[in-house]
């Protein structure tokens, strides 16, 4: 996403589904992850005739509501969404004219398309070509289509792949930047989008900025700390620019490469303490290596409102801590919805008993470390006060810094007020009435000013900047094998002094851009780029001329730096079609991916792994839980709900292993681990393969691990975690685990 | 709401998830035993393209309750808005409700036998029961009595897709009027062209 047009995020809203004729939803199952915003699909299928099409391995409660459903093989959607595109070049249906002047190396994607033909396509996902014919028909005819998906496009050795296919789809039907179109990545926790933004990740500082040195630099005079000390808080300076380790392997930090295991680059070192704020790790794959991983840690410190049950996993006796962190009523702040918008939340009550926020617990562990001052520096600058206020100093700093992603507009003043005033906007468009006039609710990002109202639509040109308009962002350079990389002639926002492309904003070319001339006084408080220019001169000066900070520029189909330059089909590395397997083989196995080797190809080619285990294996949510689901299984109703953790799987499959509805089965995975689960008969899923949910934990290979919970805390409901058996396989580019689409092999218990 | 008003649940099973935000929000304002399940959603042909469908069911407060025609200690009263409700102190846990209900929504303890220990439970549409309003007893009885506030009943002031509907009869076959009539909209009345049968490339 980030990588064709400027942002990783969703370019729509919930509430702008209600505008499309039809819905592709493409690996999500929003009717149990999101069943709240659900309601605006059923919404456009009432008002609006949308057709809704569910393509998922799975059958799922969002396919019960589907017009049209594809049962797809796991791990093959790029051959499915070639397809669609073989299907729409050949009749013409897509948009020629968008195409020439937004988007750069579709000719490359036009004739990977030739080669899958429906035909082919069938033989390769398992949908017949007729299908695929008619929902291509259907999408390519009904504009405007949106494309809705989730972790079923993601979670693959090459769903880096997946997610630049379905923009592509979009961007040859002429989908983007439209009401009622547009790709509608769902996220799936509360404040996702907030805590990415923010950088709970590995690879850049806060906005996205990066781990360069300039970003580095910035980031050091904005926190209001000094550079240096900061570089020397990393063994050397070059530290400071290299990736970490990821939430999908940290394990592998502490294995060291031993026994067998990848190895790492860590500055001859390996990871020895673990400090966790509030992720469910017992939801990650690989659970065994998990295990392996917190048993050989010297401290663990688990931080959450109920027992992390990464406490339970391990078997480690000494130096485990778990702190008692507050909930999200016991606290306040800003939290940022799937869409990109801002809402304010409030404290309820005061943190109860010996819970601290996790604010608290930052602070507390900064002031033992030795850096608090440092650590709360930034919150003071901008009004150069003495002491801060919690948390509104926190988000003021974070409007002052991040301009990336237009967070100038965010100040906790007017986030305060937007929430207070939530019943002054309309649902659909999200626009305000009354005092609220001139802005979107939640000031969907970016919000370029401090009066800015907020972007709801990615990359619409039909509204001017001023009123969330923008092209696509020029992020890839100017220019890319002799071709111009800036939009055509003609595809401005509306109401630009520039009628064409434009590059991005920057000190030196603002004058010539904007057909302005700064002052000596702006000339001097102005920053380098609209990125580091914290005086705003560049961001004011863009609306008043109607134009993008960001530039406006092509998106792109082909990404240069990849390892596949446009996606590429690869069979997952434990594939059920061993005769795929050669004709698509995967990436070369890669060293130092986020600090540890990974296997691709020499891990797919081991042995033929469907001789051995010959079901694919998909995992996925339930609508009472959520991530590992520590809280709601400690709730008596949500419990009760699914008492006891299962696999779907369909009676033909299991009455050839004897297996009857609600007896005990093994599923084995090709790493050598086991769990033990209740059968749970189910048409949902088809002959080769199984469904699991991913949120159990408390039992571990067929042993019952309840006699570790502290007194009290055992929840009403424990089981096997999935993801003992889910495979080994990760990401090419991200590292997130291939959980949807290993192989096992299952058997009576 | 009109004088004459009368109260009324439906599900739209076109809009309904089997998310069961319902039954467990009702379970969780009345604080129930594990066992009783004064709402339930009940899914049809699970996993079955075209044919699954999911409906929350729940006391349908029926003008002509069958459950008050038989109750023997005549442990049933029907409110002017046309809730039906019962008086615990005067049931005898006969279970005679429970065959007579077309829904099977009278609920039952199990940690006892009928009769010894069990009182039926019911939905109240939030309306507590005999006691005094908002009193103590009628809390530890029926519930919370969300209506005696002018609030919603708490199943349908959940649910995430407004499938489950409540309130005046009259207004509530409106919004569902209003949804059917709409659906459909946009779609193509006119007879098929040459460009729609043949394409415009012709």
């Amino acid at each position: 996403m980030a990588n064709t047009w400027g942002y990783g995020a969703m370019t729509n809203s919930l509430g702008d589904i209600q505008n499309a004729k039809a819905i592709i939803i493409f690996g999500a199952n929003p009717a149990v992850n999101h069943p709240v915003g659900f309601q605006h699909f059923l919404k456009a299928k009432e008002r609006n005739n949308a057709k809704i099409i569910v393509i998922d391995p799975v059958f799922t409660k969002t396919a019960a509501k589907a017009d049209h459903y594809c049962q797809i093989r796991p791990g093959t959607d790029i051959p499915f969404m070639y397809g669609m595109l073989n299907l729409i070049f050949k009749n013409g249906w897509h948009d020629e004219k968008f195409i020439k002047d937004r988007v750069y190396g579709m000719e490359d994607i036009m004739e990977e398309a030739k080669k899958w033909t429906p035909q082919k396509v069938a033989d390769v996902t398992g949908v017949p070509a007729a299908q695929l014919i008619q929902i291509t028909t259907l999408y390519a005819k009904s504009n405007p289509g949106t494309l809705i998906w989730a972790m079923g496009l993601t979670q693959h050795s090459n769903g880096s792949s997946n997610t630049r296919l379905a923009p592509i789809l979009q961007l040859a039907l002429g989908n983007m930047g439209i009401e009622g179109g547009g790709t509608n990545i769902l996220r799936g926790h509360d404040n996702v989008q907030g805590a990415t933004d923010m950088a709970c990740l590995s690879d850049t500082l806060p906005g996205y900025y990066g781990l360069s040195d300039g970003a580095w630099q910035y980031f050091a005079k904005s926190w209001g700390v000094d550079y240096d000390w900061l570089s020397g808080r990393f063994k050397s300076k070059e530290w400071m620019g290299k990736k970490g380790f990821t939430l999908a392997r940290w394990w592998a930090g502490v294995l060291d490469g031993k026994d067998g295991n990848d190895q790492i680059h860590n500055a001859g070192t390996n990871l020895k303490n673990l400090f966790v704020m509030g992720n469910g790790i017992t939801s990650i794959a690989q659970q065994a290596k998990v295990k392996e991983g917190l048993d050989n840690l010297d401290m663990i410190v688990l931080c959450d409102p109920f027992v992390n049950e990464a406490a339970i996993l391990t078997d480690k006796q000494d130096d485990v801590f778990i702190l008692p962190a507050a909930t999200q009523f016991e606290t306040s702040g800003s939290v940022t919805a799937t869409n990109r918008s801002v809402q304010w939340r409030s404290k309820v009550v005061e943190p109860m008993y010996e819970a601290k926020t996790d604010h608290d617990i930052m602070f507390e562990l900064a002031k033992r470390l030795g850096f608090y001052d440092e650590y709360t520096a930034g919150m003071k600058i901008k009004e150069n006060k003495k002491d801060f206020t919690w948390p509104e100093d926190a988000t003021d700093e974070i409007a002052r810094i991040i301009k990336t992603i237009g967070l100038t507009g965010w100040t906790a003043k007017r986030i305060k007020k937007q929430t207070e005033n939530w019943h002054m906007f309309d649902q659909i468009s999200g626009r305000g009435y009354g005092e609220m006039k001139g802005e979107y609710y939640g000031l969907p990002w970016p919000a370029w000013t401090e009066t800015h109202g907020g972007s709801p639509l990615l990359y619409n040109i039909n509204r001017s900047v001023a009123e969330g308009g923008m092209g696509f962002r020029n992020r890839f350079g100017l220019e890319h094998d002799g071709h111009d990389l800036l939009a055509g002639a003609g595809s401005a926002p509306k109401g630009s002094i520039q009628k064409d492309g434009y590059p991005e904003i920057t000190a030196e070319n603002i004058e010539k851009v904007l057909g302005i001339t700064l002052t000596a006084d702006e000339k001097k408080r102005i920053g380098k780029n609209w990125k580091v220019d914290t005086s705003n001169i560049i961001a004011e000066k863009c609306m008043e001329q109607g134009i993008a900070p960001y530039g406006n520029a092509k998106a792109r189909a082909k990404v240069w730096t990849f390892p596949d330059q446009i996606p590429m089909h690869r069979e997952p590395l434990h594939s059920p079609r061993s005769d795929l397997v050669k004709e698509y083989p995967s990436f070369d196995d890669k060293e130092n991916h986020f600090r540890v080797d990974t296997k691709y190809i020499s891990k797919q080619t081991e042995k033929d792994w469907s001789k051995e285990f010959p079901i694919n294996m998909v995992t996925g949510r339930l609508v009472n839980m959520n991530g590992a689901g520590m809280e709601n299984r400690a709730s008596k109703y949500l419990a009760a709900l699914t008492p006891e953790m299962f696999c779907s799987i369909h009676p033909d499959l299991a009455g050839k292993h004897g297996i009857r509805d609600g007896s005990m089965m093994w599923i084995h995975s090709p790493e050598g681990t086991k769990i033990k689960v209740k059968a749970k008969y189910s048409f949902s899923v088809p002959e080769d393969r199984i469904f699991m949910p991913f949120h159990f934990a408390g039992h571990f290979q067929g042993e019952d691990l309840s006699h570790k919970y502290p007194k009290g805390t055992k929840p009403y409901a424990v089981g096997e975690s999935a993801n003992t058996v889910t495979n080994y396989g990760y990401d090419i580019v991200t590292q997130i685990p291939e959980t949807k689409g290993g192989l096992c092999r299952i058997e009576y218990a | 709401m009109s004088e004459n008003a009368r109260l009324k649940f439906y599900c739209d099973e076109h809009r309904c998830i089997s998310c069961d935000g319902c039954s467990v929000a009702c379970a969780e304002a009345h604080e129930l035993p594990a066992n009783i399940n004064r709402r339930k959603v009940i899914t049809m042909n699970e996993g079955i393209f075209g044919l699954e469908y999911s409906l929350s069911i729940a006391c349908m407060h029926c003008t002509d309750a069958p459950c008050e025609q038989v109750c023997p200690t005549d442990c049933f009263y029907i409110r002017e808005d046309g809730i039906v409700l019962h008086d615990k102190d005067k049931c005898i846990g006969c279970a005679y409700c429970l065959y007579a209900c077309p829904f099977g929504a009278p609920q039952f303890p199990a940690d006892g036998a009928f009769g010894v220990k069990g009182v039926m439970d019911k939905c109240t549409m939030c309306a507590g029961g005999p006691e005094e309003t908002n009193s103590h007893k009628e809390r530890e009885l029926y519930g919370q009595n969300r209506i005696s506030e002018g609030k919603v009943p708490v199943c349908a002031a959940m649910c995430s897709t407004k499938a489950l509907l409540v309130g005046d009869s009259a207004e509530i076959s409106d919004i569902y009027r209003e949804r059917v009539l709409s659906a459909g909209h946009g779609a193509k009345i006119q007879p098929y062209g040459w460009s729609t049968a043949y394409g415009s490339k012709i």
